[in-house]
């Protein structure tokens, strides 16, 4: 895999993030963690600027407590019980596509920033991620269910869900 | 303020002929559409005195390709508003791949794309072995192309049937192409048979290779099946093309703007019929794609007639690749890693996640796989996610369907070429 | 009472011959189903029926058989006695048509003066039951189907009357018997003369291929769309009514249209008859089955375009074309 293209690094590196060099190839493969108050700022200057116009995925993955090492990339220490969201954008413009990945760290109870203002694709995307995890993107038009029941309780993709329970009126 | 009233976006115009560069793409500036309708219409202050028809399209309804059901917002036979619900085929198959190691998932996947479940084998397993680093030997990677193209074939086949349904009827001249449709698809069915044992859910790919190699003599009857194929094409086209019925009811329906299709992450058939020239195979090659030249159909006009252009003549590059290939199939093993006996042979614990998007007939099929972190459950998944190019497709109809009558949605809809079975997962 | 009695008080006549031809004419329907689904299969290079009976000839009365042990469901929230009459006054209309219909031979049940008119008249009467039908369902598929029967019957009323004026003119006549007997000895109005017979022909084969619902011009059924149209809610026998309503539609359209510009029972060099009569509905009614299944459908605001800026002004060209060919000769 080639590295990052500059005019992407450039603006990972006006946002200040801190983009991993260890592992070699983790920044082009999960790309920088976002704070997520920086993120609607990434999302437009990498949409507007590195003409990312082609919107991938965003996917979550819930992570209990514990160390952030399992995270790679998120340092040292523990963490509290959270989601991983990862985003993935492409540039279609000139010859090979270039993907661009970052990912943000949304801990439970907290929301992070929809990307719906700045990609009208990630809608349903964004609302299926809160339908199986439960991550809140705050912003979103209709921020629904889209997979399971209105009435469906808990997220079954976390890791704490209880798989093994019988659930209304299902089982 | 005024009311973003729904536009059609039916115009006549047998295709582009400015094109503009947005984003360093180039895209035909008829299509571009601003504003695009509006998912989210306030249907109480577009019409306070409510005389709009919710009509419920589906669950049960026979042009809804499976169990889609949108709720459509009625103007007579216009429609205003389009709200799809989804989940009627949802199975939860990534919180089972989640419990199942990485040598179990791929007969699960199987049944997501059910038309192309080669697609679905190929993109995990790719993934998997991106995930472990392991790369399969260049038998395995022909063979995978080999049916990955058959698939892709044998997809457009069935699409091309089920379509041809929906705009002429399921007991009228849509249902002769459609037979006509089976008949070839059965053959290339057929083959995979040979080879798999399986008419449908083959379960042959693996991580690191492939199950199943080839039979003796199974190329020269691919090749013919193939050549049989190609020769039939043309009295589609006959079919189809040289009715003028057909012509009025595809052209200039359903227009896509390549930039909303972008921005929605809209790929394949559908993307490249409206001028954006972006195929997984060629630009991010994988598999044995580098052996072999992928030439890209676009076209301009990014109505429901381009999008069967574009798939008929994908059906031709594929006949093209898969001969091509069965021509000279590499010796060798088929399989880097020694065959699995136990399911928690494999196993990884970096915690580090991986992307592999393939072209599936439908568009960018992708998987999204985050490994494990520790030692005990190294043999699980930790997070799986599937990127349904349907699901992305589906995601269009509120913006495609407003502005189309009843007729022309279940057209739009058609020529999106949805699977539910990926939609839902 | 002897034969000749019967033939020769009106209301006997009239009993008997109608008797028989309805007889015959709904066996022929019940086979041209038959032959409709053998057909289909040859097109579509598989066998088609083949169980009852040798080369399924028998699979008509099973179908009907099938159809009477049916349910008869009435869905709760339909209007009762609207939904329960529009399939039998679909049947009915278009079943009265036959009346006028010349079959040679003197076989005519009522050779009317205003034999056209009457028959043109009374099948398009089958517009209400279709509207009855959409309506009663409290189905809002069926609406949609009703709503798009009613304006397409209405609209191709007027090409369908105006092609049918020309072998009218042509012949000075509205009646039938006379339309017929004007094309002796091989003056087909279709042939001769050359232009406005044959395309008025080609105008009524195609306004009442919308008139009976057939394909490319059945979207008030659209089953891939409405799902089932105005047939939605309807099942068992009641559902058989509709059905067997569409195919008698297209044998009477047929053989209207047969007796109006293919010279009815005569043959030319080869003699007069009703088999010719007989011959010639039954190739009409294979040409629709034909084109049913080798085209696909029109949506409905293209169908009125067509009706309105193609179809209309053609017949009044055609009629024009007519009387300017009369007067001159």
């Amino acid at each position: 895999m080639s590295a990052l293209p500059d005019d992407v690094r450039a603006i990972f590196e006006r946002f200040e993030l801190d983009l991993p060099e260890d592992p070699p190839d983790l920044l082009v493969e999960e790309g920088p963690l976002v704070p997520r108050d920086k993120l609607l700022g990434l999302a437009r200057a990498l949409k507007l600027e590195a003409h990312c116009l082609f919107f991938v995925y965003c996917a979550a993955a819930h992570y209990p407590p514990g160390p952030a090492s399992r995270i790679p990339g998120m340092g040292e220490g523990e963490l509290p019980d959270g989601t991983l969201v990862a985003y993935r954008v492409r540039r279609l413009a000139g010859g090979r596509p270039v993907d661009v990945p970052f990912r943000v760290w949304v801990p439970t109870g907290e929301t992070t920033p929809s990307l719906v203002p700045v990609w009208v694709g990630a809608d349903w995307q964004e609302r299926e991620q809160y339908d199986l995890v439960g991550t809140v993107f705050e912003g979103h038009p209709d921020l629904r269910r889209i997979m399971l029941p209105e009435d469906w309780e808990g997220h079954p993709l976390r890791k704490d869900y209880a798989i093994d329970t019988p659930h209304f009126p299902w089982r | 303020m005024p009311l973003p009233v729904p536009r059609p976006f039916q115009r006549p115009a047998r295709g582009a002929t400015r094109h503009v560069e947005v984003g360093g793409v180039r895209v035909p500036y008829e299509l571009v559409v601003d504003p695009w309708p509006d998912p989210y219409l306030d249907l109480d202050a577009y019409d306070p005195d409510a005389d709009l028809m919710p009509i419920n399209w589906g669950p049960q309804h026979p042009s809804t390709h499976g169990v889609l059901r949108v709720k459509l917002f009625m103007d007579g036979e216009v429609c205003v508003k389009a709200v799809p619900y989804l989940g009627y085929l949802h199975r939860g198959v990534e919180k089972l791949c989640e419990k199942l190691s990485y040598a179990q998932v791929t007969p699960i996947v199987d049944k997501n794309d059910y038309v192309s479940p080669m697609m679905n084998e190929l993109a995990i397993n790719m993934a998997f072995e991106k995930l472990l680093g392991v790369e399969p030997p260049p038998r395995a990677q022909v063979i995978r192309t080999i049916f990955a193209e058959m698939q892709r074939v044998a997809s457009h086949l069935l699409w091309l049937g089920t379509w041809a349904m929906d705009a002429g009827g399921a007991l009228g001249g849509g249902a002769t192409l459609f037979m006509y449709c089976f008949r070839e698809r059965e053959m290339i069915l057929d083959l995979f048979e040979e080879v798999t044992g399986a008419r449908f859910h083959y379960n042959t790919h693996t991580v690191g290779g492939n199950r199943h190699d080839l039979p003796g003599g199974w190329e020269e009857k691919a090749i013919r099946v193939l050549d049989h194929i190609e020769s039939r094409l043309p009295e589609y086209e006959d079919f189809l093309r040289d009715n003028d019925i057909f012509l009025v009811r595809t052209r200039g329906v359903g227009r896509l703007d390549p930039l909303l299709a972008m921005e929605i992450g809209v790929s394949g058939p559908s993307l490249r019929a409206s001028g954006v020239d972006h195929d997984r195979r060629r630009d991010a090659p994988y598999a044995a794609y580098d052996r072999v030249e992928v030439k890209v159909p676009v076209r301009d006009a990014g109505d429901a007639l381009a999008r069967y252009e574009v798939r008929m003549d994908e059906m031709r590059e594929s006949i093209r690749i898969a001969r091509e290939l069965l021509q000279d199939v590499p010796a060798g093993p088929i399989t880097a890693l020694k065959p699995v006996k136990m399911p928690k042979a494999i196993k990884v614990a970096t915690g580090r996640s991986a992307y592999v998007g393939i072209e599936s007939p439908r568009g960018e099929l992708g998987t999204f796989v985050i490994a494990q972190n520790e030692r005990k459950t190294a043999h699980l998944p930790y997070r799986l996610k599937i990127r349904p190019p349907s699901f992305h497709a589906m995601a269009l109809l509120p913006y495609l369907a407003p502005g189309a009558t009843l007729s022309d949605i279940v057209v739009i809809a058609g020529s999106l070429d949805p699977i539910l079975g990926e939609v839902d997962r | 009472m002897s034969a000749a009695m019967v033939l020769d008080n009106p209301w006997l006549r009239g009993l008997v011959i109608g008797g028989g031809v309805l007889g015959v004419v709904l066996g022929i329907v019940a086979y041209a189903i038959w032959f409709e689904r053998k057909f289909t299969g040859l097109m579509h290079q598989r066998p088609g029926p083949n169980v009852v009976g040798w080369a399924g000839l028998l699979q008509p009365i099973a179908d009907v058989l099938k159809l009477f042990q049916k349910d008869d469901r009435l869905p709760a929230a339909v209007d009762r006695p609207l939904f329960v009459l529009a399939p039998v006054l679909m049947l009915a209309a278009t079943m009265m048509a036959l009346a006028v219909v010349p079959w040679g031979w003197g076989v005519v049940v009522a050779d009317l003066h205003i034999g056209v008119l009457f028959a043109l008249s009374i099948t398009s009467l089958a517009a209400i039951p279709i509207w009855m039908a959409g309506w009663a369902s409290n189905n809002k598929y069926a609406l949609l189907g009703g709503m798009r029967a009613a304006a397409q019957a209405i609209s191709y009323e007027v090409p369908l009357l105006l092609s049918v004026t020309v072998p009218v003119v042509l012949a000075g006549s509205f009646r039938l018997g006379d339309i017929v007997a004007a094309q002796a000895g091989g003056r087909w109005f279709a042939l001769w003369p050359p232009g406005p017979g044959f395309f008025a022909f080609v105008l009524f084969y195609l306004s009442s291929l919308a008139e009976a619902n057939r394909i490319p011009f059945d979207i008030p059924e659209a089953e891939s769309e409405l799902v089932g149209g105005i047939t939605t809610e309807y099942g068992g026998m009641k559902f058989a009514l509709f059905y067997l309503g569409e195919y008698l539609h297209t044998v009477v359209a047929s053989a209207i249209a047969s007796a109006a510009f293919l010279g009815g029972s005569d043959m030319g060099p080869l003699g007069d008859g009703l088999h010719w009569m007989l011959l010639k509905t039954l190739l009409l009614t294979a040409s629709v089955i034909f084109v049913r299944w080798s085209w696909l459908r029109l949506r409905a605001d293209q169908l009125m375009a067509l009706c309105w800026t193609v179809f209309v002004p053609g017949g009044l060209v055609l009629v024009m074309a007519s009387a300017l060919w009369v007067h001159l000769t």
